[in-house]
């Protein structure tokens, strides 16, 4: 592998009397892509920048592999940065900016310009070398920073946000093609973003950052269905967020619990539980099952519901129902069309509804003792 | 980015070696200017200290008659002449950026070839040109003069202030139905007051500042302030003219602070 | 369609200029050809005296010291201005900063050079402090030579130097220091080849409103020069109003604005010519007749970005 494994430990940054980086510590394998993602404000590119040796840490410190590397200045890191405006030299060509860290080290002309031409190509914009950044769409001067940040071959590619600026649909496509550069070099990927969709479709593994800390550290999957705390359940995905009362404990991963204004509900639970424990519990919306027929014939613990739809979008691929299914209580429901949608019995706003999930549907993120 | 982004943002690297030099430069400009409004308050005549005294600012405020009759024609000059420059400058500016006509390039760069050229050639040109068409130099030849070199100026300060807005305002404005001089009046001159301001304010204080163009074009009993400031300190040092100092450098910070604004216009492109 | 009011609009600008500056420097212009008349003015005959006047040693001298006036100064303020707006653009005082810088800067001319006199005079602060301490016996003259011209020039012009150098470093993006830092450069190498080629308007424009000021200069060696530290303004005023040779006045005029515009002519396109060799070698370092194939997904992103 050519990547290097990155070990962050007990770092802290205080930025005079705000403490931007509470205690984090991370293992990052070898070759990984891994993302940081947290709103804005969480810490997130500070962490990165340590990484990349534009700030010290107040405290803790910073493993390539078995180096510690915070006494090393940001030049000598074998770490590059692919930053968030890009910040290609608008006085030197698009060759000339891929160029520069080459120059830096006066390898000879020949040598230059094969290596540049193979990163342009890497990144492919073979034929845009002799243009000033100035010229370039806000993709091409993405793909730029991403051939001029990996010239020097590091072990380490810092991306700081680097698709917040191009819009939906080139989003999509640039973080394919990011996959594809990281399969192709094999190097470790550290992806600071803010955007959950991003960091679970590219990630092998993704740690969620909130006022400073981290959060929770898991693949795509295990952030998205089971989040450690109600942060993570929320700021990933759209989710129901309900809070009951343990009524009795099933089997050791399950349980049925109370709650108010719903009643009682099967939920899926991995922690040691007691009856008369308060639990908060997450339903994601898409789990959940809607009709205007009383489901039949569904094995299992099922959790059945009536209630009326409250307010409903229709988005193409899917819609968003808002049941209610008392007065405190509603639901969100996405429902996938997956069907020509005539072939599907129409719901419409005010109509009576059922819905149903499944007991491991239903996840308990947190719990507190009964005292 | 609110409360946390301001923290978050990278804490600012300012160099050792950066810092030292500005550090020096503010030295080097106010260690002077600090010397003078100490000695001020000297009572001694020489600049050795002798004890402290008022008597140069009483020296100054009631026995220096030929000095404030100078101020008095700077002043006049100054308003004068800033107010003509920055009418003709801030004509000149909105019709070289908002219309297209023949010329109009050649005459543009033309316009600001005076900024380009030493002040003493301005001086130099207008004695022989009043002399030729036989003006005698006086208060009013001192008027051309400086309306000549503020009009470049005040060119300069409007265009980069109209470069900054947006002239669809323009477009919306005849679009709702004014007319060309409704136009200017509502919507042009408004929007580009902050650098007719700015345009005024650094004619008025070239206007004052002005020696060299001055000295060429003023006659007998036309003294500026800086002409009559000239005339004490040629023969060396004056201790009213230390007084006089620390009044014109309080004029200075209270205009600085009032028209802080001024500069950003100055030196944009 | 609406009138074409722009030619009024700029006509009193035209007319103005033209009258009270395109007419007198070309008065100059032609007096520089004309016989200096017996009690100053001219007389109307062509001559080329006034320019063979110029062609003496003195001149010369004065021509040399006037250029290394103007050119060490620049040198000097450019050489402090340049750190010192880096440090006022990046930090978070930086509108106190401008201020101060402002404050010295609109304070009278005359009263900044009259400072100078009161420092370092002959009965100045420093003199009499040296003599009272009896470091010395009788005062030092630290003025009416060259070093104080260009020491005071320095001091005057010096805001014009730093004020264009704040506002382009203001505007200048930092992250790509950072980008450099990052790529390998060292603070000295993200200095020279990122910092200051994006700040080259500023520094074009510091270099001018510098030099030209200094180069024209009048007052200052005037007031604090002696004759060893004459400058071309010193013999135009002689010639004007002593000696009362117009048509040398003019000519001398003639050759400070030539040499001026020559030496803003050659900064200039030395300054344009850098940076267009820079792009040129860049293209012809780029590959791209090299590299016939292109793939279908790049132009098809291209197209729709």
């Amino acid at each position: 592998m050519k990547g290097s494994q990155v070990t962050v430990k007990g770092v802290e940054k205080y930025f005079g009397g705000f403490h931007a980086l509470k205690n984090v510590s991370l293992g990052i394998n070898k070759g990984e892509f891994y993302s940081l993602l947290g709103p804005s404000g969480c810490g997130k590119t500070t962490l990165l920048r340590i990484i990349a040796g534009f700030e010290d840490p107040s405290a803790g410190a910073v493993f390539l592999d078995d180096r510690d590397v915070i006494p090393i200045a940001a030049n000598k890191r074998p770490v590059n940065t692919v930053f968030q405006t890009y910040a290609l030299f608008p006085h030197l060509s698009v060759f000339e900016n891929v160029a520069f860290p080459l120059r830096l080290k006066k390898l000879p002309n020949a040598a230059v310009k094969e290596k540049v031409g193979e990163f342009l190509e890497l990144v492919k914009l073979p034929k845009e070398g002799g243009k000033l950044p100035s010229q370039l769409s806000g993709g091409q001067k993405q793909r730029v920073a991403i051939a001029r940040a990996l010239i020097n071959e590091p072990s380490v590619l810092l991306l700081d946000e680097p698709l917040s600026a191009l819009d939906a649909k080139l989003r999509q496509h640039m973080l394919i093609e990011l996959d594809a550069i990281h399969d192709k070099i094999g190097i470790t990927f550290i992806y600071v973003t803010h955007d959950q969709q991003e960091a679970l479709s590219v990630s092998d593994r993704v740690a969620v950052m909130n006022e400073g800390e981290v959060v929770q550290v898991g693949t795509p999957s295990e952030i998205y269905e089971s989040p450690s705390c109600p942060f993570v359940a929320h700021f990933i995905g759209e989710t129901n967020y309900l809070g009951g009362e343990v009524a009795e404990v099933l089997d050791g991963k399950h349980a049925r619990v109370d709650f108010p204004g719903i009643g009682a509900l099967y939920v899926y639970q991995d922690k040691p539980l007691s009856v008369g424990d308060g639990v908060k519990v997450t339903v994601r919306p898409e789990k959940i099952r809607i009709s205007s027929d009383k489901p039949e014939g569904q094995a299992g613990r099922m959790n059945v519901l009536e209630g009326t739809v409250d307010e409903l979008i229709y988005s193409g691929f899917q819609s968003k129902f808002f049941v209610r299914v008392s007065a405190s209580a509603t639901f969100r429901i996405f429902r996938q069309h997956v069907k020509y949608f005539m072939d599907e019995k129409a719901i419409n706003w005010k109509d009576k509804v059922y819905i149903w999930w499944n007991d491991n549907d239903g996840y308990v993120v947190e719990a507190e003792k009964n005292p | 980015m609110n409360r946390i982004g301001k923290h978050a943002t990278p804490n600012r690297p300012t160099g050792k070696f950066s810092f030292g030099m500005f550090t020096f430069v503010i030295c080097f400009l106010y260690t002077p200017l600090v010397i003078l409004v100490a000695y001020s308050f000297n009572q001694s005549k020489m600049m050795s200290w002798g004890g402290f005294s008022l008597r140069w600012y009483s020296e100054l405020f009631f026995n220096s008659e030929s000095l404030w009759h100078s101020f008095g024609n700077s002043a006049i000059i100054a308003v004068t002449s800033a107010t003509i420059s920055t009418a003709i400058g801030t004509l000149g500016a909105i019709g070289f950026y908002w219309y297209r006509f023949k010329f109009k390039k050649l005459i543009r760069i033309a316009a600001f070839v005076p900024i380009l050229i030493p002040e003493i050639i301005i001086g130099v040109s207008l004695l022989i040109f009043f002399a030729g068409i036989k003006l005698n130099l006086s208060l009013f030849t001192i008027f051309l003069a400086h309306t000549t070199f503020n009009i470049p100026f005040v060119l300069m300060v409007v265009t980069a202030r109209l470069e900054e807005f947006d002239f669809t305002i323009i477009e919306a404005a005849y679009d709702l139905g004014a007319k060309e001089l409704q136009t200017l009046a509502k919507v042009i001159l408004p929007a580009a007051f902050p650098g007719i301001m700015s345009g005024f304010l650094i004619a008025v204080t070239l206007s004052l500042e002005d020696f060299v163009v001055t000295f060429f074009v003023s006659g007998r009993g036309s003294a500026t302030l800086p002409l009559h400031i000239y005339s004490m300190i040629r023969f060396g040092v004056s201790p009213v003219i230390n007084a006089l100092s620390v009044i014109v450098i309080a004029g200075t910070v209270v205009l600085a602070v009032l028209s802080r604004n001024v500069v950003k216009y100055m030196f944009q492109k | 369609m609406k009138k074409n009011l722009g030619p009024a609009y700029v006509a009193p600008i035209t007319v103005w200029l033209c009258v009270f500056f395109v007419i007198p420097i070309s008065i100059i212009v032609y007096y520089s050809f004309l016989t200096k008349g017996f009690n100053g003015g001219v007389v109307h005959k062509f001559s080329l005296d006034a320019f063979r006047a110029l062609y003496n040693p003195t001149i010369f001298k004065i021509t040399f010291n006037t250029f290394w006036v103007a050119c060490v100064s620049t040198a000097v303020m450019v050489a402090l201005a340049v750190p010192a707006a880096y440090y006022m653009a990046r930090s978070r005082h930086k509108n106190f900063f401008m201020l101060l810088v402002i404050i010295p800067f609109w304070t009278n001319f005359l009263i900044r050079i009259y400072a100078w006199m009161a420092v370092l005079g002959n009965n100045g602060v420093v003199n009499h402090a040296l003599l009272s301490m009896g470091l010395i016996d009788r005062h030092i003259q630290f003025l009416y030579n060259t070093n104080a011209v260009i020491l005071v020039a320095v001091y005057t012009y010096l805001p014009f130097a730093i004020l264009p150098l704040y506002s382009t470093i203001e505007k200048f993006d930092f992250s790509l220091v950072e980008a450099a830092r990052d790529l390998g450069a060292t603070k000295l190498a993200a200095t020279l080849r990122v910092l200051v080629p994006n700040i080259r308007g500023g520094i074009t424009t510091a270099v001018l409103f510098t030099f030209i000021p200094a180069f024209g200069n009048y007052a200052i060696p005037q007031i604090i020069g002696g004759s060893s530290s004459y400058m071309l303004g010193n013999v135009i005023a002689r010639e004007l109003t002593v000696t009362r040779n117009w048509p040398l006045a003019s000519s001398i005029s003639l050759v400070i604005t030539a040499l001026t515009t020559l030496g803003v002519l050659i900064f200039m396109r030395f300054n344009r010519s850098a940076s267009e060799e820079a792009r040129e070698r860049a293209q012809d370092n780029a590959p791209m007749s090299a590299m016939p194939q292109v793939s279908a997904q790049s132009t098809g992103t291209g197209a729709s970005e």
